[in-house]
Parts: C-alpha cells; sequence; structure tokens
C-alpha cells in the first residue's frame, strides 16, 4: 500500500527525519511510536506531501508520490488526520463532511445555481453520504453545530470521518486519541477496527501505548528522526532501545 | 420628504458600488490575509472596459456587462497568480505584497490612461428615458439599476459561497488552507478564482457608476478607499459586513451632504473609519480581527 525508501529531510543543517524505511500492508494497522519531538509528524508530512522529502522515495498504490502537492495526494486515496485538530471550525459538522468529498463531487456553478437534475442526485448522494458518516461515528445529533463548539474527542472523531468521506485506501492518524475521553479511548479500537472493514488501511502515530500494542499489527518506532526499532508490537515493545528511549535514554 | 427619498435612493445607489468593492477587499482579506490598494483601480479598469465594450464596440448592455466581468476576472486572477503568488513563494514579509499592490495600483491607473483617455469620458444612459417617477420623485434610472444589480451580485455571491462546491471549499481553504490541501482542495486555485472574484465585482461596479459619475482615470481610486471604510465598518473579511458597511457608509455619506454640507461628505466617511477602528474594530457583524485559537 505504502512504502517509503530512505525518506530524510533537512530543515537548514537539522535533519528532522534520516533515512526512514516503512512499509505499510494493505488491510492492516500500521502504528509509528517514538518520543515527543522523535520527528513522527515531520515524517507524516513527508507523506501526505506537506513537506517535499530531501531524500528517499514514496511510493503509494504503486506511484511515486514524493513532492506531490497535498490535495494531489488527497486525490490519489490518501486522507490525513492532524496531531492539532484542523477542522473547519466555522463550518457545521455536516459541511466539515462535505468538504471532505471535495474531491468525489463534479458539481459547478451553474448547475448548482440552476438546479440542473444531475445536481438534485448529486445533492441527494451528498445528504446521504454524509448522514452516513455522521452515523459512522455517533454525530448525527449535532449536524448542524459549528465544528470548533463539539468537546475535543468528538472533534477528533469529525476530523477522522471527514478524512473518510474522501473514500481513501489509506488514512494517516496523528495521536487519534490525544483529548478524547476515558469513553471514547475505549471504543476507539472498535472504531479503528470499523475503518479496517471500510477496506481502509491505517498508519497510525499514537502515544497510548495500550491502544497501540492492542491494535497494531506493526510498529515502527521512531527516534531522533532514525528508525529505532520494527517488528510485532510485543517485540518492539520489549525491544531495550525502545524501552530506553522511553525511559530517557539511560546507559 | 422629497429630498430625502431622493437622497437615499442615490446613496444606497453609491453605497451599492462601495459594498461591490467592499466584498471584494473581505473576500481577498479571508483568503490571502491581505489588504490590496488595487481593488478601487480595477473598477476604473472595469469602467473604462465597460465603455469600449458599450459604447465603442455597441456590444449589447448585457454583453458588455459579462464580458467586462469576464476580463476582469482574469485580471484579478493573473494578478495573484503573477505578483502576489510569486511573491509569497519568496516568503517575504507580507507589508512587502501590500506595497506591491500599490505599485500595481498605479500601474492600472496609467495603464488606463495610456490606454483610453485622460478626459472624463461620458458612459450613455442605459436606459432611453432620463428619470422615473420613485414616490413621486423623479430619479436618475441607472442609479435604480445600480442598487437593484448590486444587491443581485450580493445574492449571487451569497449562494455562491454557501451553496455550490467552488464555494464550500474557498471558505474551507479561508478556514484553514492546510486542512482544505488535505481534504484535496487545490488552494493556490482557489486563492487565484477569489482575487478573480473580487475584481469580476469591482469592474461591474465601475460599469455600475459609470453613466452616473462619468469613466476618468482616478474614478477606482476615490471609490476604493471607500469601499475600504465600507468593509471595516461591517467587519474586515466578513462578506455579509462589506455589504451591510458599503451600503451604509453610501447612505451616511449622501445624507450628509444633502442636509449638511457636500464638502463635508469625506471628511465625515473618514471620520466613521476611524471611530470604527478605535470603538468597534470587528465591526457590525463583529468579525474576529485576530484569529481565535
Amino acid at each position: 500500500m505504502l512504502k517509503t525508501d530512505g525518506v530524510t529531510i533537512r530543515f537548514g543543517g537539522l535533519v528532522a527525519v534520516n533515512k526512514v524505511s516503512i512499509h505499510v500492508r494493505k488491510g492492516q494497522i500500521t502504528g509509528l511510536i517514538g518520543p515527543n519531538g522523535a520527528g513522527k509528524t515531520t515524517f507524516f508530512n513527508c507523506i501526505s506531501g506537506v513537506y517535499k522529502p530531501s531524500e528517499g522515495h514514496v511510493v503509494f498504490d504503486g506511484k511515486n508520490i514524493e513532492g506531490m502537492r497535498p490535495h494531489k495526494v488527497n486525490a490519489a486515496g490518501m486522507a490525513r488526520t492532524y496531531q492539532v485538530i484542523n477542522l473547519f471550525r466555522k463550518m457545521t459538522v455536516q459541511e466539515n463532511i462535505m468538504v471532505g468529498m471535495h474531491s468525489r463531487l463534479k458539481s459547478n456553478f451553474w448547475s448548482d445555481l440552476l438546479r440542473l437534475p444531475n445536481q438534485r442526485k448529486e445533492e441527494k448522494f451528498v445528504r446521504e453520504e454524509t448522514e452516513k458518516w455522521m452515523e459512522f461515528v455517533g454525530l448525527q445529533d449535532m449536524r448542524d453545530h459549528e465544528a470548533g463548539s463539539l468537546s475535543y474527542g468528538k472533534q477528533r472523531l469529525l476530523e477522522i470521518v471527514r478524512g473518510l468521506a474522501s473514500e481513501p485506501k489509506l488514512i494517516l492518524l496523528d495521536e487519534p486519541v490525544a483529548g478524547m475521553n476515558s469513553k471514547e479511548k475505549e471504543e476507539f479500537d472498535a472504531l479503528l477496527r470499523r475503518i479496517l472493514n471500510l477496506g481502509v488501511t491505517i498508519l497510525m502515530i499514537e502515544h497510548d501505548m495500550k491502544l497501540v500494542m492492542g491494535v497494531c499489527d506493526y510498529v515502527y518506532c521512531l527516534e531522533h528522526g532514525s528508525l529505532l526499532a520494527e517488528g510485532v508490537p510485543e517485540v518492539v515493545q520489549n525491544n531495550p532501545d525502545v524501552i530506553a528511549a522511553y525511559l530517557g535514554g539511560d546507559e | 420628504m422629497r429630498m430625502l427619498i431622493q437622497l437615499i435612493i442615490t446613496g444606497l445607489a453609491l453605497g451599492g458600488v462601495y459594498s461591490l468593492i467592499s466584498m471584494g477587499y473581505s473576500l481577498i482579506y479571508k483568503a490571502s490575509g491581505l489588504m490590496t490598494f488595487a481593488q478601487g483601480d480595477i473598477l476604473t479598469v472595469g469602467a473604462f472596459l465597460g465603455l469600449t465594450f458599450y459604447r465603442f464596440l455597441k456590444l449589447p448592455y448585457i454583453v458588455a456587462l459579462l464580458l467586462t466581468m469576464a476580463v476582469a476576472f482574469i485580471i484579478g486572477f493573473l494578478l495573484e497568480k503573477g505578483v502576489i503568488r510569486k511573491l509569497l513563494n519568496k516568503n517575504v514579509n507580507a507589508i512587502y505584497i501590500v506595497l506591491a499592490t500599490i505599485a500595481v495600483s498605479y500601474i492600472f491607473q496609467n495603464g488606463a490612461q495610456a490606454i483610453w483617455s485622460s478626459k472624463v469620458e461620458y458612459f450613455p444612459s442605459v436606459f432611453s428615458t432620463d428619470s422615473v417617477a420613485v414616490l413621486g420623485v423623479n430619479v436618475q434610472p441607472e442609479s435604480l439599476l445600480c442598487i437593484g444589480a448590486s444587491m443581485i451580485c450580493m445574492i449571487l455571491l451569497h449562494f455562491f459561497m454557501t451553496k455550490t462546491r467552488i464555494g464550500t471549499s474557498m471558505r474551507a481553504a479561508a478556514m484553514d488552507s492546510m486542512a482544505a490541501e488535505s481534504c484535496g482542495i487545490n488552494v493556490s486555485l482557489n486563492t487565484g478564482i477569489t482575487w478573480g472574484i473580487a475584481a469580476g465585482i469591482a469592474a461591474i461596479g465601475g460599469i455600475f457608476i459609470g453613466p452616473m459619475y462619468g469613466v476618468y482615470v482616478t474614478l477606482g481610486s476615490k471609490l476604493g478607499t471607500k469601499g475600504f471604510a465600507g468593509a471595516v465598518m461591517g467587519g474586515y473579511g466578513n462578506m455579509y459586513g462589506a455589504m451591510v458597511g458599503g451600503l451604509l457608509l453610501g447612505l451616511l455619506e449622501t445624507l450628509v451632504a444633502g442636509y449638511i454640507s457636500s464638502e463635508l461628505r469625506n471628511l465625515f466617511a473618514y471620520i466613521i473609519l476611524i471611530i470604527f477602528l478605535f470603538v468597534k474594530p470587528t465591526g457590525i457583524f463583529n468579525e474576529q480581527a485576530i484569529q481565535d485559537v
């Protein structure tokens, strides 16, 4: 699904991500862990087109996508969420999902204005789709609420379905449970399973070790921009380097 | 009473043109976070284009209107792509881009003078009669056209921004460009379209006001600063605020000119601007000048 090969990015003299190669397999949940400042989000930005890697390749679904603009990456079938929630705060829940569907819609100004038949069909389609996604995360009673007025956890859920609304093949989740309450957290692995059942592959940055160890099929650990360890959760969890990195790098 | 009706109609006609300019400022501010000084001069260019199509080429009024809008749209789009975007890509301070728009403003003014004329050109009347009676008062039919057409523009723009896919994506891009990009929206193209629309509506303002004021090279620069004042009054960056602010400024200014002295009208308009900046910088529509986090 997604392969990176020696992805490196430098800001001036600083190497933020150093020769990182990962492989995200179709239909799996892949985890990306590491201490704060390890370069995880920067690495996400290299994949999703926010940054162009200084070196290395990003191959998504058989195509080279490094340096492609983010909206093209989205159109190619990759959605993402952000560590700092990036919703359209003054738009309603439903409108946010509608924007998420952007790359799937075709209407233009005149067909919207003149209410042409194909336009009405599309409008109905949009209504049904947004309804479906709101139900997917239990936001259907809040369709007309401004996104910025939702609780932190609900905003996270909305950001995820906004991403899913583009019907991606892969979704990148950047710390999806940060700010969620304990009930929302508990329900989250079930939500991840339901996303997988839609045929969407998941790559996720997460600090919540219980969640990562519980749901991920494969885990990569980054430290100081470099890959420190990889493997199935149990292996990575017991890797002495990983333990040292998390405990503060005591030699 | 007659005088009041007369003044209200004249004021709303002028205010309608201010609104068309104000909306452009607000759209551009929302999409790019920038202020442009070229907005008024695009109105001048629009007026001259309208003159060319309508008076010189003798095209039907509506065709002249649409052609002017289309040409102005292209000018606005190219201005964003060719000047603004180029400077943004150099990562210069925003103030340099604003300064660049001042240069563009003078290029438009002097360009218009070189291409067309340095005199006041008359814009032929659109209707065959010189006046129509409204509530027992005779008014120039063009001022009614101006009021009606600017209202229609506002309504169309409202539907465009809220009900269409492009409008929704433009609002999304203005709210959070990075999130919009990752939703598949081409933010750079959107910004260009926004500048194009801003130019298009300013240009038709030029066609509407032409028959009332005549067409000359500094026509737009005077109206442009008033449009700016209207945008601030409404809440800078708020499209609806710009509509209301522009109309209100035109109305108040005309009433001052009619009842007190026409020499005080500009003074009055700019004093209102300063008062708003001090007392209510968020304007009538309470638009937050600083984004909440």
